[in-house]
């Protein structure tokens, strides 16, 4: 019955979630980065923002990171953890031109869905193979990085205020990444002190692991199939 | 509240190796499904599982399109070809509207090449009123997979004929789309000269399989109802 509810959410969401938007800067955005000559900085602080709030591979990665997380200190550690991946490619990987394709940067996000899944339901414990979560949660942060890197330089940036637009764009992200996260943290924290927590921890971590898989498979056959790489 | 330092649920779930199974590989099964037959079908017009076509998701994909301007374009307008005109009639019989969309409306178009001109006059035989037969004059390249397409819409309209010319503004196929809103069975007997190729039965612009240069009778062999 339950899994029944699940496959159909999973579904839904597959159908609301064209992959050609998923983590993307489209549209007027686009057209915005590429007319910018100079340094420019709120408007890429704020597509920076909104960048992280409507990406939502990259929320259901910090829904997987914070699950169990309790203490501000520990949640504090791994998103600076996180962000200190995520701003070292961003900005080295636009600034020395180097990147690989997005689609298969977004595939491994979506693993990384499924890794933190994985790992709340103790399935590398369970097989004997444990990575120091915080390796891991820097390690997918210069992941995130170099993708958005990747899509940002497929808008061709002008050099013009290339520093500061960058240093910009990327405090956007992580101010994007708190107001997420704080919101993340709230429903999380009430949702603990309730009795159902306990039920649907699992549930709600193998649907993570799911939309993990769904996520990567999208991006795997957009990666053969799109042609745009 | 002291429960910031006991946590009230472990830090990571104690979970059966069965169970843990069952998530993980449910979850690689479920993904790999909705991936091969919702998404490969709907985004990217591939479709392994032939399960999108089953429950019609792979409805949803169309290429990209890019419209462009049919008013306003430039160019010679004295032109040379190299190769020779040619002349066709096309008769295309449809049934009246209780044919269904199989039988009483069908495309018919031919290649072109960027720049090259046809003189055009069609006339629908049969109709009654003159709204009975919907038209729409269009083109558009035939793009490979996940490429884009571009289009040009020349004229949508109704009415029981049209004459004139037309150059086409990129390689690709341009024609009719022919509905028979009327109660009775029509030709549209379709005059062209000029330079041009005709699309071979069954491929994208001739997917009604019209033999040209024949009576209406015979120029719809694929459609057999429609000579009752």
């Amino acid at each position: 019955m339950r899994s029944h509810h699940i496959l159909l959410a999973l579904f839904a969401f597959s159908l609301i979630a064209p992959p050609v938007f998923a983590h993307a800067i489209g549209g007027s955005d686009a057209q915005f980065v590429r007319n910018t000559v100079g340094a420019d900085p709120f408007p890429f602080l704020y597509l920076g923002a909104k960048h992280m709030v409507t990406g939502y591979d990259h929320l259901l990665f910090l829904l997987g990171v914070i699950f169990f997380l309790y203490r501000l200190k520990d949640v504090l550690l791994y998103v600076t953890l996180f962000s200190l991946g995520h701003s070292t490619t961003l900005i080295l990987g636009v600034l020395f031109d180097f990147g690989v394709s997005a689609h298969l940067v977004d595939m491994v996000i979506g693993l990384s869905v499924s890794y933190k899944a994985f790992e709340n339901l103790g399935g590398f414990r369970k097989i004997g193979f444990e990575i120091d979560n915080r390796l891991a949660v820097g390690g997918f942060g210069l992941v995130h990085g170099l993708g958005l890197a990747t899509k940002l330089q497929d808008l061709g940036l002008n050099p013009d205020g290339l520093l500061p637009n960058l240093i910009a764009f990327n405090i956007g992200v992580e101010i994007g990444q708190l107001i997420a996260l704080s919101l993340i943290l709230v429903v999380m924290t009430l949702w603990r002190t309730t009795r159902s927590f306990g039920r649907f921890a699992i549930a709600a971590n193998a649907l993570l692991f799911l939309a993990g898989i769904v996520l990567a498979g999208e991006q795997l056959a957009g990666y053969f199939l799109a042609g745009d790489a | 509240m002291s429960e910031h330092d006991q946590p009230i649920a472990p830090v990571q779930l104690k979970v059966s190796g069965k169970t843990l199974a069952l998530i993980t590989g449910g979850g690689l099964v479920a993904g790999a499904l909705i991936v091969l037959g919702a998404i490969m079908p709907a985004e990217y017009n591939v479709d392994p599982l032939g399960l999108g076509k089953l429950s019609g998701i792979a409805r949803l994909w169309a290429p990209e399109e890019k419209t462009v301007d049919t008013n306003t374009a430039g160019g010679p307008l004295a032109r040379e070809y190299e190769t020779a005109p040619r002349t066709d009639v096309i008769e295309i019989p449809l049934t009246d509207f209780l044919g269904g969309a199989k039988g009483s409306e069908l495309e018919y178009k031919v290649a072109m090449k960027q720049g090259a001109t046809l003189i055009y006059e069609w006339e629908a035989v049969g109709a009654a009123k003159p709204d009975d037969i919907g038209f729409d004059f269009h083109g558009h390249t035939t793009p490979e997979p996940g490429q884009e397409m571009t289009v040009a819409s020349y004229k949508a309209s109704r009415g029981l004929s049209q004459k004139g010319s037309l150059t086409a503004p990129f390689d690709g196929i341009q024609g009719w789309q022919f509905s028979n809103f009327g109660d009775a069975p029509v030709v549209i007997r379709v005059k062209l000269t000029g330079f041009y190729e005709l699309v071979p039965s069954g491929q994208e612009g001739n997917l009604a399989g019209i033999v040209a240069n024949v009576p209406a009778a015979q120029a719809r062999p694929d459609f057999q109802s429609n000579q009752r």
